[in-house]
Parts: C-alpha cells; sequence; structure tokens
C-alpha cells in the first residue's frame, strides 16, 4: 500500500561483494594518506625554503587547497557514499555546494579591499603593522590578560 | 519526467522516495550539508579577517612541538592528529560495511576503534591546546609574532581557538554518538530492527568531522 | 520509513478516525499528547500559529509605542508610564525605550511572526495535507521544532522585563553596539537574552526545515511527481531549502559575536573609544563589515523566507478563486527557483555604505537587479491567471489580491535602492522603510491572511465570518498604504530612520503633520487587527459548520480528507494522484480534484 518505505536494495553492492568493499576502502585510505604527505611536503618545503609571500608561494597553497578538495572528493564519494548514491541525490547535496563560490570570493575580495582602505586612510594601521613584537617569555601568560589583549596595545601603539 | 519510458524506474512519480534513501538519511545529509555552511562560514570569516590584517603568524613556527620531544617539528604533530582521524574513518566504514552485512561482532569491533581514535584524537587537542595556552595564546591573547617578527593581531589565536574548538565539539558529539551506537549495538537494537541504518548515519556524521578536519587541518597549519 | 510506520512507530493512530469516538481503544490521547506536545502536524502547525499571533500583537503593539513619540513628539501620555514604569518617565517614552522598541518590533515580527508564524504554520499544515502523507517524516523532530521555538519567545519576551531593558542596537544586531556591553543598557543582559533566543529559534529552524525538505522529497503519495505539487508546496520547499542554507551561517555570525561579547576576541572589533566609560578599548584587526557580511548572508535570504510561503499561498488561493488554472505553472516554480538561487548571492546590497568594496558593489547591484525578473514573471503570472477569471470574491481572495497588488507597489521601489549610486541617498531612510515594509512585512502579512481565510475550515472546521473579514481587509489594506505611501516621500527627501525626535531638524520640520497623520492610521490599523482576532477565535467555536469536505471548490489533496481530519488524515488508503493542481473549468467543469483519473476524451493541459 505505502510505497514511501520501499528502499530498493542498493545497486551500489549489487556487484561489488563484501571484499571487494574493503578492498575499496584501503585503497582510497591509501590514496588519502599519499594525497596528505604531499601537501605536508609542500608545506614543509615553504617552510624550509623560506618562501617570500609572492607568487610562487601562492601556487603553492593553491596547489594545497586542489589537493584538500581531492581529499575532500575521496570522503564525501568513498568513505560517505555519496558515489554509490543514486545521481539525483549526489547532485541535490553537491549543487548547493556552488554557492560557497560566491561567498568565498565575495567575501576574500571585500576583505582585501577593506584592508587596502584602511593602509591607505588609517596610518596608524600601516604603522601597526611595521612594529617589531616582542617575544614573549613563557610564564608570562597563563591566559589571565586575555580581557585586555596583552600583546598588541600599550607601549608600542604610541 | 515521470512518464518516459516503462522500463525505467519512475523515481519522482511519488509513492516513492526518488534517491531511494530512507528519510533519516536524507535528512543526515542535509543536516551535514547545513553545518557544512556553519565551518564554511567560520572558514571564510577567518580568510577574510586575514585578508583583512596586514601580515601573520607563521604555523610552522607557532605549532612546532611534539609531545616528548619538544619544540622545532612544525607539522608533526598535526599530521599525526590527522593521521588519527583518518584512520578512525576507515574503522568507521569499515563498522558501516559490518553493519550492511549484519555482522554484529564486527560492528561492535570497529565501533571501539572508532571511538578509541575520536578519543586519541581529542586528546591530542587537548594537549596542543593546553600547550599553547602555557606559551601564553587563548582568546584574546597571541604571543606569536608575525612572520616577519612584526606586531600580529589577536585573530590568530581567537580564530584558531574558536574553529578548532567547534570541531572538537563536533568530535566530541561523534565520540557520543558513536559510544551510543556501541551500546545499541550491543543490546540488539538493530539485530531486531534487521538493518543497520543508525549505523549509517552516525557514520555520515563521523566523516564529515573527518572532512571538516581536512579543511581546517590546510586552513590553519599549511596555508 | 513509510506513511504508516511514522504513525506506527511514533503515535500508532493509523487508522485512527478522530471524529469517531468510539474508536479510541489502546492509545488513548491525553490533553497533553494532544494539544501540548502533540505530534500532529496539523497541531504543531495550529500551536505555531497561535504563537505568532500572540507575537504579531506584541510587535504590533510595540510599532504603536514608538508611532506615538514618532507622532507626538511633543505631547505627555500618562498612561504610558503607568504600563511602561521608568521607560515613560512623564509620559514620554524614552530614547532608551524609544530604541528597545524599534529593536524587539523588528527581530519579533521577522523571525517570529513571519518566519515561525508564517512558514512554520503553512508548511507544517499543508506540506502533509497537500503531497498526500499522514505526517511529516519526524513528527517529533516537528514537535521539538515548535518547542524550541517556544523557549526562543520565552527567552525573548524575558528580555522585555530585566533591568536594563531589552536590545536596544536595531534587529540587525551590529557591532560594536552588540558586541560591547558597556556601549548602551541594552546592549547589557538584553543583548545576552537576544542571543540566546536567536540561537534557540536557529535550532527550531533547522530542526523544521531538514523536516520540510525530507517529507516533501520522500513521503509524496502516489502520482504526486514533483510537476503536479502545489505551489504553496513548491514555495515552502524553497523556504526550508533557503533556512537550512543560509541560518547556519547567522549562527557562525553570532558564535563569533558572542566571543567578542564575553571572552575578549576583537572578530568584529577595532580602534574603539567608548565614551560611556571614557575608555580606549584594547581590541585590535577586527572589521564590523565581517559581521555584516555574515549576517546579511543570513539576512537577504530570509527575506524570501517570509515572501515565499506568501507567494505560494497567493497563487493557490488566486488560482482557486478565479476558477482557472494558474497561469505558467513551470514558469512560476523556475521563478521561485531563481529567486531562492540569487537570494544567497545579494546580500552585500544592504551594505552599500557601511565601507563595502564599491565595485564588489557594483556587482552586487547587478545581481540584485536580476530578482526583478522572476519576480516580475510571477507578477504578471498572478494577473494573467486573474485575467478573464471568474472570480469569486472571498475574504482569503481578497487577501491574496491584496498581496499582488502590496508586492508590486513595494517591489518597484526595491528596484530604486538596489541601484548602489542611488542608494547612496537613500539608504537608511524612510524610503527603505516604506519599501521593505510593503514588499515584505505586510506584504507577507497579507499573505498569512490569506492562507489563515482560506485553510480555516480545514483547520477547525469552522468557517469565520466574512463581513468582519472584509472590515477587517479593507481597513488594512487602505491602512498599509496610507501608512506606507508618504514615507516614501519622507525617505526621499532624506529623513533618516531609527531617530527618536525629528524636532530639531528644520528640514524635517514639515514632515511634523505628517508623521501625526501616520502614527493615527497605525493606531486605527492596529485596531483593526482585532476583527481578525476575535473572529478567528470566536469563529473557532461558533463559527458555521463546514459540511462538505470541499468547501471552496478546490483541488489539492487536503479537501478529499475528512471535514476534521485525524491524526493519519486520511480515514482509508491515501488517495492516488492522476493530475496537477489546477485543473479548473477544463472541458467544460467547474474544477477537477488531483485524485481524479484522467479520461479518456480530455484535452491535454
Amino acid at each position: 500500500m505505502e510505497h514511501t518505505s520501499e528502499v530498493l536494495h542498493h545497486e551500489g553492492h549489487g556487484h561489488h561483494d563484501a571484499t571487494e568493499g574493503k578492498k575499496e576502502v584501503w585503497r582510497i585510505t591509501l590514496y588519502l594518506t599519499i594525497l596528505t604527505l604531499v601537501e605536508l611536503a609542500i608545506g614543509y618545503y615553504m617552510y624550509k625554503a623560506g618562501l617570500e609571500n609572492g607568487f610562487f608561494k601562492n601556487m603553492l597553497k593553491g596547489l594545497i587547497v586542489a589537493l584538500m578538495m581531492w581529499k575532500a572528493f575521496y570522503i564525501v564519494g568513498y568513505f560517505m557514499h555519496l558515489k554509490h548514491e543514486l545521481r539525483n541525490f549526489a547532485l541535490t547535496v553537491v549543487v548547493p555546494l556552488f554557492l560557497f563560490i560566491w561567498f568565498i570570493i565575495a567575501f576574500l575580495a571585500d576583505g582585501n579591499s577593506y584592508n587596502h582602505l584602511r593602509n591607505t586612510y588609517d596610518k596608524n594601521h600601516q604603522e601597526r603593522a611595521s612594529l617589531k613584537m616582542e617575544k614573549k617569555e613563557v610564564e608570562h601568560g597563563h591566559g589571565k590578560e586575555h580581557h585586555t589583549g596583552e600583546g598588541h596595545t600599550g607601549e608600542e601603539l604610541k | 519526467m515521470a512518464t518516459t519510458a516503462t522500463t525505467k524506474t519512475k523515481w519522482w512519480a511519488g509513492g516513492r522516495s526518488p534517491f531511494n534513501v530512507e528519510y533519516g538519511k536524507v535528512m543526515m545529509w542535509y543536516f551535514l550539508m547545513s553545518d557544512a555552511f556553519t565551518f564554511g562560514a567560520f572558514l571564510i570569516a577567518y580568510g577574510t579577517t586575514r585578508f583583512a590584517t596586514n601580515g601573520w603568524p607563521d604555523p610552522n613556527q607557532v605549532f612546532n612541538s611534539f609531545p616528548g620531544l619538544g619544540s622545532g617539528f612544525p607539522l608533526l604533530f598535526v599530521s599525526l592528529m590527522t593521521f588519527i582521524l583518518i584512520v578512525s574513518s576507515v574503522t568507521m566504514v569499515l563498522a558501516v560495511k559490518a553493519g550492511q552485512e549484519m555482522k554484529k561482532n564486527e560492528v561492535v569491533k570497529y565501533l571501539i576503534w572508532t571511538i578509541i581514535g575520536g578519543i586519541c584524537f581529542l586528546s591530542c587537542q587537548a594537549w596542543e591546546w593546553a600547550h599553547l595556552h602555557h606559551e601564553g595564546a587563548w582568546w584574546g591573547s597571541n604571543p606569536f609574532p608575525n612572520h616577519d617578527g612584526t606586531l600580529s593581531s589577536t585573530n590568530f589565536t581567537n580564530f584558531f581557538f574558536t574553529i578548532t574548538g567547534f570541531h572538537g565539539f563536533h568530535v566530541l558529539s561523534g565520540v557520543v554518538i558513536n559510544i551510543v551506537m556501541l551500546i545499541m549495538t550491543l543490546n540488539d537494537t538493530f539485530e531486531k530492527r534487521g538493518h543497520y541504518l543508525m549505523i549509517e548515519k552516525a557514520g555520515l556524521y563521523w566523516h564529515f568531522v573527518d572532512l571538516v578536519w581536512v579543511f581546517v587541518f590546510t586552513c590553519f597549519y599549511l596555508i | 520509513m513509510s506513511n504508516e510506520a511514522v504513525l506506527h512507530a511514533n503515535v500508532g493512530v493509523s487508522g485512527h478516525d478522530a471524529h469517531h469516538d468510539e474508536h479510541h481503544g489502546h492509545h488513548h490521547e491525553t490533553f497533553i499528547s494532544k494539544y501540548v506536545f502533540s505530534m500532529d502536524h496539523k497541531m504543531i502547525a495550529k500551536q505555531f500559529l497561535i504563537t505568532g499571533m500572540v507575537w504579531a500583537v506584541l510587535g504590533g503593539l510595540m510599532s504603536v509605542l514608538f508611532r506615538l513619540q514618532l507622532g507626538y513628539p511633543d505631547s505627555t501620555f500618562p498612561w504610558l508610564e503607568d504600563i511602561l514604569g521608568k521607560w515613560a518617565k512623564g509620559g514620554r517614552i524614552s530614547a532608551e525605550a524609544y530604541y528597545a522598541l524599534v529593536t524587539t518590533h523588528g527581530t519579533v515580527l521577522v523571525f517570529f511572526v513571519l518566519t515561525a508564524g508564517l512558514s512554520g504554520t503553512f508548511s507544517n499544515f499543508l506540506i502533509p495535507l497537500q503531497i498526500g502523507a499522514r505526517d511529516m517524516a519526524s513528527p517529533l523532530m516537528n514537535m521539538l521544532s515548535y518547542w524550541f521555538f517556544f523557549i526562543a519567545s520565552i527567552v525573548m519576551l524575558s528580555s522585555v522585563f530585566i533591568e536594563t531593558g531589552p536590545f536596544s542596537g536595531g534587529w540587525t544586531a551590529y557591532p560594536p553596539l552588540s558586541a560591547l556591553g558597556d556601549a548602551s543598557p541594552g546592549s547589557k543582559t538584553g543583548m545576552d537574552l537576544w542571543l540566546t533566543a536567536m540561537a534557540l529559534f536557529v535550532v527550531s529552524q533547522l530542526l523544521a526545515g531538514l523536516n520540510y525538505i525530507a517529507t516533501i522529497l520522500n513521503m509524496r503519495t502516489k502520482g504526486m511527481s514533483m510537476t503536479r505539487l502545489p505551489l504553496t508546496i513548491w514555495a515552502l520547499f524553497f523556504t526550508a531549502v533557503l533556512g537550512v542554507l543560509s541560518f547556519p551561517v547567522l549562527f557562525s555570525g553570532f558564535i563569533l559575536l558572542i566571543f567578542d561579547r564575553n571572552f575578549g576576541t576583537s572578530f568584529y572589533l577595532s580602534d574603539i573609544f567608548l565614551s560611556t566609560t571614557n575608555t580606549a578599548l584594547p581590541n585590535e584587526g577586527g572589521s564590523a563589515i565581517l559581521y555584516q557580511h555574515l549576517f546579511w548572508f543570513l539576512g537577504h535570504p530570509e527575506v524570501y523566507i517570509i515572501l515565499l510561503p506568501a507567494m505560494g499561498m497567493a497563487s493557490e488561493v488566486l488560482s482557486t478563486n478565479a476558477r482557472k488554472p494558474i497561469f505558467g505553472y513551470m514558469a512560476m516554480v523556475g521563478s521561485m527557483f531563481a529567486i531562492a538561487v540569487l537570494a544567497f548571492l545579494v546580500w552585500a546590497h544592504h551594505m552599500f555604505v557601511t565601507g563595502l568594496n564599491p565595485f564588489l558593489g557594483s556587482i552586487f547591484v547587478l545581481l540584485t537587479l536580476l530578482i526583478a525578473v522572476p519576480s516580475a514573471i510571477k507578477v504578471f503570472n498572478w494577473l494573467t491567471t486573474l485575467w478573464r477569471g471568474n472570480i469569486r470574491f472571498t475574504p482569503a481572495m481578497m487577501f491574496a489580491i491584496g498581496f499582488v497588488s502590496l508586492f508590486i507597489s513595494g517591489g518597484l521601489t526595491g528596484i530604486w535602492l538596489g541601484n548602489s549610486a542611488l542608494d547612496i541617498h537613500l539608504h537608511d531612510t524612510y524610503f527603505v522603510i516604506a519599501h521593505f515594509h510593503i514588499v515584505m512585512g505586510v506584504a507577507s502579512m497579507f499573505g498569512m491572511f490569506a492562507g489563515v481565510y482560506h485553510w480555516y475550515p480545514k483547520m477547525y472546521g469552522t468557517y469565520m465570518n466574512n463581513t468582519l473579514a472584509y472590515i477587517h481587509f479593507w481597513i488594512t489594506l487602505i491602512g498599509a498604504y496610507l501608512i506606507f505611501w508618504p514615507m516614501h516621500y519622507e525617505g526621499l527627501a532624506g529623513m533618516p530612520r531609527r531617530y527618536y525626535d525629528y524636532g530639531v531638524w528644520e528640514s524635517f520640520k514639515q514632515f511634523v503633520e505628517l508623521n501625526r497623520f501616520i502614527s493615527t492610521v497605525v493606531i486605527i490599523v492596529f485596531a483593526a487587527q482585532f476583527f481578525f482576532l476575535f473572529n478567528f477565535f470566536y469563529s473557532i467555536f461558533k463559527g458555521r459548520k463546514v459540511t462538505t469536505t470541499n468547501p471552496w471548490g478546490s483541488n489539492t489533496l487536503e479537501w478529499t480528507t475528512p471535514i476534521k481530519p485525524g491524526h493519519g488524515n486520511w480515514t482509508g488508503e491515501i488517495p492516488e494522484v492522476h493530475r496537477w493542481a489546477y485543473d479548473y473549468g477544463k472541458d467544460g467543469q467547474d474544477f477537477i480534484p488531483q485524485t481524479v483519473p484522467v479520461g479518456d476524451n480530455e484535452t491535454q493541459h
């Protein structure tokens, strides 16, 4: 009578049995590990080579973001099984995420513009950025000063 | 679209789930989607603030300690944390698969491993927080200078603690959910129901936590 | 889970026939389980509606109070001191109280009345009935959604009674006013309660939204394909999607705000000197614009969360009462989809003058003006649905037509405001107030009234009184225009919103009479709402009884249920659907319900 309940046996399982499913899990685990290691290698290289901010460093960061998306694809697609769901369902989950594109672009662009505006019109903002910061003693902070936001205020600004 | 060909399954004609997915799983997926917007908003706010700030501390100089080894090991500890979370995700997949095959003992075994992984991750995070706190970092206080030694913004630590804290809260609730699942499995609740769909839903949540960590890890420790 | 299983698992009343009382065997419903912690979607809908009505009265009363100040700035009303105490010393509302009233009025009307009260009511009521389901996918979550809303209501209401008063920094809660407790009295405990209430409200909306989406997708009855859904369901579906995707972003923004308030962070704060305490704050590096981005990423979709249900219900009511198929069904669905997508892309048009990058602003102008296209499609489709229709002017129909009128009037000024160059002059003036009150506030209220008058027989099994309804309609429609139309002129003259007293500006003295006129109309319109309230509650008990299952001659499935459906909605099997919902006046028949199979020699639609 009621058909809503009828969830057919999953097509995804039809052709690959239990052992094959486990194999897939280990394969994806291997991929994820490799991708993570590559990310870490790039991160370590950026640190060791002491790269200055610039085109090359940004390219590397972009590469890391691309690898991150690739990992996300594996996790969502295989661990969360989305690749084995019906295509329509996968689309309803994935398509709304495209809203993030404009979400990210607009926010970051405006953050950048805000910084630019402050550097242009608020000299204090720029001067502050060139002040050297004293290295803190380890004993110094036990979080007590978190209301005063120590480390930023006071003397340096004068 | 409802009546294209008789051989095709009429997914959208009503009287059934168009996705061949039970409603609880649909809700879990869409909840995760909305939670993705929560985390997305946090990370985008973090990015926006970083773009709006001159200079930023180098994570490799900040997160360079390892318990027992001291400092000078950038990325090492966070690699361990990442690895723990990925492994716990793998055991969760195996638990879900065992559930689909109705193998109660395997479900129990893998759930326990997943819970252990989750607790290990939380312990690592607790150690890292305690360590950073000891160095003087907390909400509203940032002892770490920018990479070129200039005065940095407290928003470095503000965002770090808020976002990893929010993620840690998700891990914690994931562990709690998994423990509940374990108890239910041991009580034969799912055997009686005839399916382990609840484990699948808990699994989705757990993988999502792992997924978020992929993003948090990249945004805070790598770039 | 099947429709039957939902009921077995949770309440166990499938096949239960509520108006045949001999049948209450082993699952006797207590007062608590039937009226309080009910899991029946129809009861939850009524709970949302009545809570929403309480809030509407309170929110409306607040507007009357602050309009008194605006209309009669030099007069005193001693009775105000009696009810407001220190907030109205000497019979004149203090500036603090004025801002608190404005803020609470906005928050309450936008979130509690027009979000929870409107989409909460009609999503709950109509989704299962119109798609042919026994109940929501998860009745338990549905119940929780109402109770989270209820707790949020209690918290918000309690903020009115505390020593320092409710939050007074505007419904948008921009920092630093919302982030610094020392900034104003209302920024102290009032703001904490405001944030708590809103966080609970977000939880309520998520629980509800996920449920609505899962129900609409998974639980449609046999034959009810997506393209046969009534437009109400499509509208409520997009509303739920908007809520699920945008409320989390607001939630994130609130969490950062809570940290700024309580834990010494500087997400939104930078370079602040506080005159109330005469101190320079240490906070550095944050940006108030970031909060505004996060807020409006919800805030703009929120506008459509409010408006879409009204659009859907107006479509349904217009088509039913014009006895004509809705014009351009797929165009209606498509334009609602377009609106839902665009809702997420245009948020920064609320921020043209906050320091937003002007180039970025110009992109937001373009995206904003694009919304005019689907909006216009919808308007033309409503008008062409009416065109040469055999119109029955029921109260619901009057309100639906009123909705279209208001949507046009208010929508046109949106085109002005969407242009950043014009917005430099018009932002934060009464022009904006007029625009959004007409297009979002009053129009959605009209959609809600249309819905209540139309589905009242289904809700309570009685009719509301038509005479009272017509009086209510005409006073409200004419009143709404008389209140908000003049505000356009004030806004064009540069009169800013949110000011306590305009008397000190020579340039606004010319509006003293106009302000007084507006305030007078506000009082009349507010009073006229009691025609509705009386009608509503009186008719529950004494209204004319409904004697036929389908009093409006309507096609949709809710009218195939018994006059007073029990939990489970249909006594026997759920009917199967064979056609779309808009076969009015087809092949010489007045209407053909969705359950009637397509005949052999029927014309194609």
